[in-house]
C-alpha cells in the first residue's frame, strides 16, 4: 500500500507541475514550426537538408521562430497520431518530410484551415496543403554529362530508392545528359524500395561495379553507403541533395544539392502575412533549389565548359532536358523533335529513356 | 559461489500485486537517469508518457485505437503460451489477414454493399489461419519448432506483401507508391465518434475477451488444453489430445491476428501498405506476459501499453525526446517487470546437488 500512496502523490504532483509549467510555455506572438521526418538528420542527407533549408528563417526571426523536429518517424498509422499532436501543441506551420504522409497530412489539413502545410514530394493539393519537388533532372542531367566525359566502360549505375516519377524523371535526366555526349551509354538501375537502406545500398552498388559500371548514381539514398563504396572501387559518384564529398575525397563526381532556404523562407513568410496558397511548388535550377557544385577536377575543361554553357541555357530556359526527340526503351518516339514533355508528363512520367537498360518495375 | 532459481512455495501475495508498479517505479528511476544524461526535463517527459494520454478525448481516442489491436492479439497467443504453444509469428499472421482482407476492396473498388465489410472480416480471419495452420501442422506431423517456424512465415508473408504492392495491387493512380488505392468509405469501419481515427472493430476484441474469459476459465475446454501443452504424455493418458492444444492455440491466435490486421487497413490505415502492423504482433507478447497470461490480466496490460504508447508519441513532440529512447523506455519497462516478476516468485539458493529432476510447473 506504501508504494500506492506514494505513486499516487507522484502523479499529482507531476501534473501539477506540468500544468503549470506548460501554459507558460505557447505564446501568441511567436511561430510555432512542426517538422516531421522520415528519416535521422544525422550528419548528411535528405532530413539534414531540410533541415538546413530553416537556418535562413531562424535567422530572421530569431527566437520568435521555434522549430519542433520529430526525425525518423516511419510512414504508417503513427506517423498520423505525431503530427496531430504537433497540431494540437499549436505548432501553425508544418513541414512534412516524405511522400507516405500524404493522405494523412491531407486530412489533418482539412480539419486545420489556420495550419499552413508542405509537403515533400507528393502530389495532391488542398488550399493550406502545398507539395513541393525540386526539379532533380536539370542537375542530373549535367552530371550525366561529367560521367560521359569521365567513363571507360561506357557503364552507368543507379541505385534508386522507389521507382517514382520523381526518381524516374531524374534517372532518365541523367541518361539523356550522358547519351547527348556519347549515345553508346547504357544506364542500369537497381530499386531497394528504401529511402535507408545502408546494407542493401551498398551491396547494390557492389553489384553495379562487378557488371561494368564505373560510374554510380546514388539516388536519394539518405546514406553515404554508395558514395563510399564508390570510392573504394574506384568508381565515380554523385548523389542528390547534399554534399557527401567527405566520403569519396578522390572519387566524388559531384552534387545535385537542393537549397530548400529560399522556397521555406518565402512560404514561412507568406504563411505570417496570411497570403499562404497552397499549390503545385516544382522548384529548379532557375530557382536556385537546384545546385550543381564539388565537380571532381577530372573533368575535363573541355567538358566542364559545355555543362556551364548547358546549365545556363537551362536556367535561362533556352534549353529543357526533356525537349524532343526523345525515345524510350523499346526505341519509340515519345516526344518528337521540335516538340518538349509538358509538366503533367514529367511529373507523372512511368517510362525510362533509351539507353536504361533495366525495365520499370511495373 | 554458483547460484540457481528455486522457485518458491508462497510467493507473498501483496508482493505479486505490486509487481507492476514496483516495475513502472523502477523504469522511472532508470530512464530518469537517462534523461539526466540527455538533458531533457523529466516532468515534462514523464508529463507526457503518463498524463497526456488522456488529455482529450482525441488522445483517449488514440489509447483505444491502439488497445484494440494489442488486446485482440496478446488474448489470443495467452491461450498458446499456457499451453506451451509459442507463436511468435501473429505480426504474419496479422499481414495476411490484412492482404486477404483487402483483396476485396482492391478487386470492387466501386461497390458499395454491406456485405463488403463482413466479407473483409472473414476473409481477414481466414488469412491468419491458414498462416498459423502451417506450423501447426508442421509441429504435430513432423514435429518441427513452432517458434522457429512462425517467425520465418513473418518474413515469407511480408515479402507477399512487397511483391502485391509492388505489382498487381498498386494504386494505378499511385504514381508507382508501393501502396493500394484508398478503400470505399463501405470497406472501412465506421469511426465510433466522427472525426476521430477510433472505430467499431474496438468491439471484436472486447467480445473475444468475454468468450476467452469464460473459456478458459469456466469451461473444461480450456483446462484441456492447458494440460495437453503442459503435459503432452499425462494429457494424452487422460484421454485428451495434445496435437488438438497445438491446432487450437494456433488457428485461435491465427484468426485473431488476421482480424486485427484486417481492423488496421479497414480502419486506422484506409489502404494496404508496406506498414500495416506498427508491430502490433511483437507487443502482444509483451502484453500477454505483463497480464501474467490472464483474460483480465491482459485488459490492464494492454491498456498499460497503449497509453506508454502514445505518450511515448507524445514525448517525440512535447519533450523533444528522440524515438530510440523513447524505445529504451518502453524496453526497460519489460525487462524490471520481467526480473521483478521472477523475483517474486522465484528465489536465489547456492547450487545442490541435483537428487531428483522436477518438471518446472507453469509459472
Amino acid at each position: 500500500m506504501q508504494s500506492y500512496l506514494k505513486r499516487f502523490k507522484k502523479i499529482v504532483f507531476t501534473t501539477l507541475f506540468a500544468i503549470g509549467a506548460f501554459n507558460t510555455s505557447v505564446s501568441a506572438d511567436t511561430l510555432s514550426i512542426g517538422v516531421l521526418l522520415p528519416s535521422p538528420i544525422a550528419d548528411v542527407g535528405w532530413s539534414n537538408e531540410l533541415v538546413k533549408g530553416f537556418n535562413g528563417i531562424k535567422e530572421k526571426y530569431g527566437d520568435d521562430v521555434t522549430l519542433n523536429i520529430v526525425e525518423n518517424i516511419q510512414e504508417g498509422p503513427d506517423a498520423d497520431r505525431i503530427m496531430n499532436k504537433m497540431v494540437g501543441d499549436g505548432n501553425k506551420f508544418i513541414l512534412l518530410g516524405s511522400f507516405g504522409y500524404m493522405n494523412s497530412g491531407l486530412k489533418l489539413a482539412q480539419r486545420n484551415p489556420d495550419v499552413s502545410f508542405i509537403h515533400a514530394s507528393g502530389y495532391k493539393v488542398a488550399d493550406n496543403f502545398s507539395p513541393f519537388t525540386a526539379k532533380y533532372y536539370e542537375g542530373s542531367f549535367l552530371m550525366g554529362m561529367a560521367a560521359a566525359d569521365l567513363t571507360k566502360t561506357k557503364k552507368l549505375g543507379v541505385v534508386g530508392a522507389y521507382a517514382i516519377p520523381e526518381l524516374i524523371s531524374t534517372i532518365n535526366g541523367f541518361a539523356l545528359g550522358a547519351r547527348s555526349v556519347d549515345p553508346e551509354i547504357t544506364v542500369d538501375i537497381i530499386w531497394l524500395n528504401s529511402w535507408f537502406d545502408p546494407a542493401k545500398a551498398q551491396a547494390s552498388a557492389k553489384a553495379l561495379i562487378a557488371n561494368g559500371a564505373d560510374i554510380l548514381f546514388s539516388n536519394s539514398q539518405d546514406t553515404p553507403s554508395v558514395v563510399t563504396v564508390g570510392e573504394e572501387a574506384g568508381a565515380y559518384v554523385f548523389n542528390l541533395n547534399g554534399s557527401m564529398g567527405e566520403y569519396a575525397p578522390t572519387k566524388y563526381l559531384g552534387v545535385v544539392k537542393t537549397d530548400w532556404g529560399p522556397f521555406f523562407s518565402a512560404s514561412v513568410d507568406a504563411h505570417l502575412n496570411g497570403s499562404f496558397v497552397g499549390r503545385n511548388e516544382w522548384l529548379g535550377v532557375d530557382a536556385d533549389v537546384v545546385v550543381t557544385e564539388e565537380w571532381n577536377p577530372d573533368i575535363s575543361a573541355e567538358m566542364m565548359a559545355k555543362i556551364k554553357a548547358v546549365e545556363a541555357d537551362i536556367t535561362s530556359g533556352a534549353r529543357h532536358v526533356y525537349d524532343g526527340p526523345l525515345f524510350n526503351q523499346d526505341g519509340e518516339q515519345v516526344v518528337a523533335a521540335g516538340e518538349r514533355l509538358d509538366d503533367g508528363g514529367i511529373l507523372g512520367i512511368d517510362w525510362h529513356v533509351q539507353g536504361i537498360n533495366t525495365p520499370l518495375p511495373k | 559461489m554458483l547460484l540457481q532459481f528455486e522457485r518458491r512455495d508462497t510467493p507473498s501475495k501483496t508482493l505479486v500485486f505490486a509487481t507492476p508498479f514496483i516495475a513502472i517505479a523502477i523504469t522511472i528511476i532508470l530512464s530518469s537517469i537517462m534523461l539526466l544524461i540527455q538533458g531533457k526535463s523529466l516532468l515534462t517527459t514523464f508529463f507526457s508518457f503518463f498524463i497526456e494520454p488522456f488529455e482529450s478525448t482525441y488522445a483517449i481516442s488514440e489509447v483505444f485505437l491502439k488497445f484494440g489491436p494489442l488486446l485482440f492479439i496478446a488474448q489470443a497467443l495467452a491461450i498458446g503460451f499456457r499451453a506451451k504453444v509459442w507463436n511468435i509469428g501473429a505480426e504474419g499472421q496479422m499481414i495476411m489477414g490484412a492482404i486477404l482482407a483487402s483483396s476485396v476492396p482492391v478487386y470492387f473498388t466501386d461497390s458499395d454493399s454491406v456485405f463488403l465489410l463482413p466479407a473483409m472480416i472473414l476473409l481477414g480471419a481466414f488469412g491468419g489461419l491458414v498462416w498459423a495452420a502451417i506450423p501447426a501442422f508442421l509441429r504435430t506431423r513432423y514435429n518441427a519448432n513452432e517458434i522457429l517456424v512462425t517467425l520465418m512465415l513473418t518474413s515469407v508473408a511480408l515479402q507477399i506483401l512487397y511483391y502485391l504492392l509492388l505489382g498487381p495491387w498498386k494504386d494505378p493512380m499511385g504514381f508507382n507508391f508501393p501502396q493500394t488505392v484508398m478503400f470505399q468509405d463501405a470497406a472501412l469501419f465506421p469511426p465510433i465518434i466522427f472525426g476521430f481515427r477510433l472505430n467499431y472493430s474496438l468491439i471484436i476484441p472486447i467480445i473475444f475477451t468475454i468468450f476467452v474469459w469464460i473459456y478458459m476459465e469456466k469451461h473444461f475446454g480450456g483446462f484441456k488444453l492447458t494440460v495437453g501443452g503442459l503435459a503432452p504424455h499425462a494429457a494424452t493418458y487422460a484421454g485428451y489430445s495434445s496435437n488438438g492444444a497445438v491446432w487450437k492455440s494456433l488457428l485461435i491466435a491465427g484468426m485473431a491476428a488476421g482480424i486485427a490486421g484486417m481492423s488496421e487497413v479497414a480502419g486506422p490505415i484506409g489502404q494496404l501498405q508496406r506498414s500495416v502492423t506498427s508491430g502490433y504482433g511483437y507487443s502482444a507478447i509483451i502484453v500477454a506476459y505483463l497480464g501474467a497470461l490472464h483474460p483480465i490480466g491482459i485488459v490492464f496490460a494492454a491498456f498499460f501499453l497503449s497509453v506508454i504508447h502514445i505518450g511515448g508519441d507524445y514525448a517525440l513532440v512535447t519533450a523533444d525526446l528522440p524515438i530510440s529512447s523513447v524505445h529504451i523506455f518502453q524496453g526497460l519497462l519489460l525487462v524490471s517487470y520481467l526480473a521483478s516478476f521472477t523475483l517474486v516468485n522465484y528465489q536465489f539458493k547456492p547450487r545442490k546437488a541435483r537428487i531428483v529432476e522436477i518438471e518446472s510447473s507453469l509459472t
